[in-house]
C-alpha cells in the first residue's frame, strides 16, 4: 500500500497471487497443517432448530458420486433418463408433498446432484418422497455409489434418510464467527468469555475444513420472501390446496 | 439507562483513546457530511408500525453521513465504518432518529463490556511486518497483517483483536470491522442500526424489529489494494446529488421468539421476514455544514409513539452519552421544529 518497500516486501506481498505459491501452499502446507492439527468434517444439512423462520425455505444439497461404472456419458446419461422418465412422477411427488419451493436435479462432473428448498423437518421431507416418488429416486440412487444398500428406499426408509443426510453438503453459516462456532460445537465447547482464542487463525480452519468438507453450500441462502411457506405462497397467489 | 456521570465516563474514555481531539467536534464519527432528504413510508409500511414517518405522508429528514473513526484527521480511503444518522421532521413538529452504521454488530453486550474495551483499544505504533514475518504468518496459513496506509502511525487494532480473542461475542463486529474497508461513495454503503426496536403496527401488534438502509444504487467499496484516497466522500456525494437523487430503501427485519433482543452484538438470522418500509431520497449538500453536519446532534432514543427501545443496555447508555457529548462539543439542542427540505418545501 505505502509505496517505500524494497522489491523483496513487494514481492513478499504479492506471492498469495503467483499461481506456483498457491500450489506448493496447497500441496506441502495444507497437508502439514491437516496432520498437525486435525479438523473434523461439519455434518451437513440445516441446524435443527425450533424457531419457525429457520424451518421454512431450508436448503438441500445432495451430491452423490455415480458408481465408477457409470461415470461416462453412458452413466451420465443413465442419470439423466432416470429424471426425464420420472417427470410425471416428480410433479405428482412435488405437489402431493406441499412443502417444496424448488427442486432441481444436476449433474456436475461425475455427480448427479439434487438442490432442493423445502419447509418444515427434514427427515419428514424425505419421508413424503419416498412414499410418494419412491420409485423415481430408486432409478437415481442405484446408479450411485453406495446406493445398493439403501435401495428400495421405501424398504429402507431409516436408513434412506440417513444416507442421504450423509450427502446433503455442510452448509458454512452467513458468519464467519458462526463457522468458528460450529467447530467448537463440535468438539463441546461452549465458552463465551473470558477465552484464549487466537481469530488470525480463521483462514486456516476454513482451508483445513474445505480439505475435509471439499463441497460445501456457501451461506444459508439468498432469499427474496424469507420467512414464507410453499403453502402461505400459493395462498396468497391462490394457486389452490 | 446509565446515569449521567457513566454517561460522561463514557465519552471521556473515548476522548482519553484518541490520539488527537477537537473539543468543539464529536468524540468519535468526527468527520461527516450533513444532508438533506425526504422520506416516503411503502405502502404496507403502516401495517407493521403506525409512527408517523410511516403514515405515507412525505416526510422531510436531514442525514450525515460520516467515517467512524475519532479525531481531527480524515482519511477517508482507510478501512473504516461509516455512520448515517437520520433525523425525520414530523409533520406534527416532532423528530425521531435512526442511527446506523455499516458494521451490522456492535462487540460489547453492556457498558462494562464496553468499558473493558475501552481499555484495550489504545492506539500503539503501528509498523509495516517485516516481510520474513509475513512469509512466516504465510506458512501457518494466516493472512498477513495489512501494510499501514500512508501517513498511519498508530492504531488500534493490536488492542481491538486481543479484546476478541477473549470475548467471543465480540469477534463477529471485530471481524467485520477488520475487512469492512472504505465505500466508493456514502450512498453506495447498507448501514445497520443494530439494536432491536419494539414496534406498534395495526391493532397493536408489538414486533421486535431491526431497521437497516440499503442503498438503491448498490453497495460498492473501494480497491483495498490501491492507495487509498483521504478526501473524496462529500465530493463524491455532492456531484452525485447535483447530477441525480440518490436513494436508500427502510428494510424493517421481524425477530422471533428466541432472537437476541437485547444483545446488539448477536446477529438474527438472514431468514427472519423482511418489510420494505420506505425509500430516503437524499437530495443534496446543504452548503452550511455548520448547520448541517457539525451542529446537529442526534439520539438514538429519540423516538416517537410507535417504536420503541428493546431493553439492549447499549440503547440505553447511549442516551446520555450523546446528550454528554453534544453538551461538551456545543452541538444544538434536539430542534423538535426545525423544518426546511432541500426542494423548498
Ligand atoms: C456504548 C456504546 C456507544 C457509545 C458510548 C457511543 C458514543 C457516541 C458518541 C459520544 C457520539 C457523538 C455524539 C455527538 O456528539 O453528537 C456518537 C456518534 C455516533 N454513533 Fe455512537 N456510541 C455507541 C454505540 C453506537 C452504536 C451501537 C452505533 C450503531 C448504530 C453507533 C453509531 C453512531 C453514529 C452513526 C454516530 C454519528 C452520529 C452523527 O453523525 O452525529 N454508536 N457515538
Amino acid at each position: 500500500m505505502a509505496n517505500d518497500e524494497s522489491w523483496f516486501g513487494k514481492f513478499v506481498n504479492e506471492l498469495h497471487e503467483k499461481p506456483w505459491f498457491k500450489c506448493a501452499g496447497a500441496w506441502t502446507l495444507v497437508p502439514i497443517w491437516a496432520r498437525l492439527t486435525p479438523v473434523k468434517p461439519l455434518p451437513g444439512g440445516v441446524r435443527p432448530s425450533i424457531q419457525p423462520g429457520d424451518n421454512l425455505q431450508s436448503m438441500m444439497n445432495l451430491i452423490m458420486p455415480l458408481k465408477t461404472e457409470n461415470r461416462s456419458p453412458i452413466g451420465r446419461a443413465a442419470a439423466a433418463l432416470a429424471i426425464a422418465k420420472n417427470r410425471d412422477q416428480i410433479f405428482a411427488g412435488l405437489d402431493n408433498v406441499g412443502t417444496v419451493h424448488f427442486a432441481r436435479f444436476v449433474i456436475v462432473n461425475d455427480n448427479i446432484c439434487m438442490f432442493s428448498v423445502y419447509d418444515g423437518d427434514f427427515t419428514n421431507y424425505i419421508r413424503d418422497f419416498i412414499a410418494t416418488i419412491g420409485s423415481a429416486f430408486n432409478d437415481v440412487v442405484k446408479l450411485v455409489e453406495g446406493g445398493d444398500a439403501v435401495t428400495p428406499c421405501e424398504e429402507n426408509v431409516e436408513a434412506f434418510i440417513q444416507w442421504i443426510h450423509e450427502h446433503d453438503l455442510y452448509q458454512v453459516p452467513d458468519t464467519p464467527t458462526d463457522f468458528l462456532r460450529d467447530q467448537e460445537y463440535l468438539e463441546g465447547d461452549k465458552a463465551v468469555s473470558p477465552v484464549n482464542d487466537d481469530l488470525t487463525l480463521l483462514p486456516r480452519k476454513l482451508v483445513l475444513q474445505l480439505r475435509a468438507n471439499k463441497n460445501v453450500s456457501l451461506g444459508s441462502g439468498y432469499r427474496a420472501y424469507p420467512g414464507y411457506s410453499v403453502a402461505q405462497v400459493r395462498k396468497q397467489l391462490q394457486l389452490g390446496w | 439507562m446509565v446515569d449521567k456521570s457513566t454517561a460522561k465516563r463514557l465519552v471521556d474514555e473515548m476522548i482519553s483513546n484518541l490520539p488527537k481531539h477537537n473539543r468543539q467536534q464529536r468524540p468519535v464519527h468526527t468527520i461527516g457530511v450533513g444532508v438533506d432528504a425526504y422520506f416516503t413510508a411503502s405502502d404496507v409500511a403502516r401495517k407493521f408500525c403506525i409512527a408517523e414517518h410511516f403514515s405515507g405522508e412525505r416526510i422531510c429528514a436531514k442525514v450525515r453521513f460520516s467515517n467512524a473513526s475519532g479525531g481531527p484527521e480524515q482519511h477517508d480511503g482507510w478501512n473504516d465504518v461509516r455512520g448515517m444518522a437520520t433525523r425525520f421532521l414530523l409533520p406534527s413538529g416532532a423528530a425521531t432518529d435512526l442511527i446506523a452504521t455499516t458494521l451490522r454488530e456492535f462487540f460489547a453486550r453492556n457498558v462494562e463490556d464496553f468499558f473493558e474495551f475501552t481499555k484495550l483499544d489504545k492506539h500503539k505504533p503501528y509498523r509495516r511486518e517485516s516481510p520474513w514475518r509475513k512469509i512466516l504468518d504465510m506458512l501457518q496459513l494466516k493472512i498477513p497483517r495489512r501494510d499501514p496506509y500512508p501517513g498511519e502511525e498508530t492504531n488500534a487494532s493490536a488492542g481491538i483483536l486481543n479484546y476478541a480473542n477473549r470475548h467471543r461475542f465480540a469477534q463477529l463486529g471485530v471481524a467485520e470491522f477488520k475487512k469492512i474497508g472504505a465505500p466508493v461513495s456514502y450512498a453506495r454503503a447498507a448501514y445497520h442500526a443494530i439494536h432491536t426496536f419494539i414496534v406498534e403496527g395495526e391493532n397493536e401488534v408489538r414486533r421486535p424489529v431491526r431497521f437497516s438502509w440499503q442503498p438503491v444504487a448498490g453497495v460498492g467499496n473501494t480497491n483495498p489494494d490501491a492507495p487509498p484516497v483521504d478526501d473524496y466522500l462529500r465530493q463524491e456525494l455532492e456531484g452525485r446529488l447535483q447530477r441525480w437523487p440518490a436513494r436508500f430503501v427502510l428494510m424493517m427485519t421481524i425477530g422471533e421468539a428466541g432472537d437476541a433482543i437485547d444483545d446488539p452484538t448477536r446477529p438474527w438470522p438472514a431468514r427472519r421476514v423482511r418489510i420494505v418500509m420506505g425509500t430516503l431520497t437524499l437530495t443534496g449538500v446543504p452548503e452550511d455544514q455548520a448547520t448541517a453536519g457539525e451542529q446537529i446532534s442526534f439520539n438514538p432514543l429519540r423516538l416517537v409513539r410507535g417504536i420503541e427501545p428493546s431493553a439492549d443496555p447499549i440503547l440505553h447508555a447511549r442516551r446520555d452519552a450523546y446528550e454528554v457529548s453534544r453538551e461538551m462539543r456545543g452541538g444544538t439542542a434536539c430542534p423538535f421544529s426545525h423544518r426546511s427540505c432541500a426542494d423548498g418545501e
